[in-house]
């Protein structure tokens, strides 16, 4: 190497570590620093563009292109299937549309025919017989309560007569059940004759 | 130009398969919408700058599920034959110093460097690419060189 390349390669550097190369001397530079035979001074800047020039070598993996295809194939048919949902939707709106508008006109078609039916008919064409048929339901409907209240209150009145003594019968069922109290109940049912007394068959037979 | 792409995502993520990945992913998004390449000024400026978006997602991801197993670089430098020259030794360990000093650097002046000195791109090219004005671009470069002669001057003595 000359006195002359050495000053031109010095010269290259400065410029370099300033960014005023343009790009084909920084190729230059790249090839420079390539040689083996480097002076000592530069040396150390060689494994810079070692590492430049092993980067720029660094190309794909040989399988990748056939990867891209088929990972392409795959995007189009993705793409035909969704361009085929894309222009069926319009029409997909259109039926459900329809179909909205078909179950609310059976709605409202069933609503309306409900309330044409009215809860009450006139059945009577002539108003007397109507209030003379009306005058003799509510009389029955009266007699049968008539008859049901004097029937509880010849219940009452028989209970009333039975001279119970309500006290002893509530502590029967209040009281824990001892042999004495047992005894009690017993009793208070001989003298009561409480056994003998049937509210059913009395009522029956009063009614 | 794929190839200039993927060395642009394998600058950033460091990982072959990683950076082939990103690059399908990004061609495919691509051709999915040849509709819309006539309204891109400039076509391979936009494939650098979505390459380099997709690539430093990736890295952000990879960044989370990373275990603390050697790095496949570092590998290479662990496992390396007993029986190669020291030279190579040497060359292989400040090709490793200058890819860790890289990797230290900000964004700009990491992608400014390769985008110069590995894909020879003109300034308004990587500014176009990093979408930052072309100043800054030198700037950045200029930096990331300066970073570059200390660690070499520095690493020699």
């Amino acid at each position: 190497m000359t006195a002359k390349d050495d000053k031109h390669i010095g010269t290259l550097l400065q410029k370099y570590w300033d960014c005023d190369t343009t790009l084909a001397e920084e190729q230059e530079l790249r090839d420079f620093f390539s040689h083996s035979d480097l002076p000592a001074a530069w040396q150390p800047y060689a494994p810079l563009f070692a590492y430049t020039r092993e980067e720029q070598s660094l190309s794909l993996s040989e399988g990748f292109d056939e990867r891209l295809r088929a990972a392409m194939e795959k995007e189009t048919t993705r793409r035909e299937n969704y361009i085929t949902i894309r222009i069926f939707a319009p029409l997909l709106r259109v039926a459900a549309s329809l179909l909205l508008i078909v179950g609310l006109g059976i709605s409202i078609f069933f609503i309306s025919r409900q309330n044409n039916n009215p809860w009450f008919v006139e059945t009577y064409g002539d108003p007397k017989i109507a209030i003379k048929d009306a005058t003799y339901a509510l009389e029955k409907l009266s007699l049968a309560l008539q008859t049901t209240e004097e029937a509880s209150l010849q219940t009452i009145r028989v209970i009333d007569d039975l001279n119970i003594d309500w006290s002893a019968l509530d502590s029967i069922v209040t009281e824990e059940i001892t042999a004495d109290s047992l005894e009690a109940v017993t009793q208070d049912r001989d003298t009561l004759n409480i056994g003998t007394f049937i509210p059913g068959g009395k009522k029956e037979k009063n009614i | 130009m794929k190839d200039r792409l993927f060395r642009l995502a394998y600058g950033i993520v460091r990982d072959r398969e990683e950076a082939e990945d990103i690059l399908q992913d990004m061609l495919l998004k691509m051709w999915s919408r040849k509709e819309d390449w006539k309204d891109i000024g400039n076509l391979e400026a936009y494939c650098f700058r979505a390459i380099k978006n997709m690539a430093l997602d990736r890295m952000a991801t990879m960044a989370l599920r990373k275990t603390d197993a050697i790095e496949r670089e570092r590998e290479d430098f662990y496992f390396v034959d007993n029986q190669s020259p020291h030279r190579e030794m040497v060359m292989k360990e400040q090709s490793l110093l200058i890819e860790r000093c890289l990797r230290e650097l900000p964004e700009n002046q990491q992608l400014s460097f390769r985008l110069r000195e590995i894909e020879g791109m003109s300034y308004r090219e990587i500014a176009d690419t990093l979408s930052i004005s072309e100043d800054l671009v030198k700037i950045s470069l200029f930096r990331a060189r300066k970073k570059m002669k200390e660690l070499l001057a520095g690493y020699d003595s």
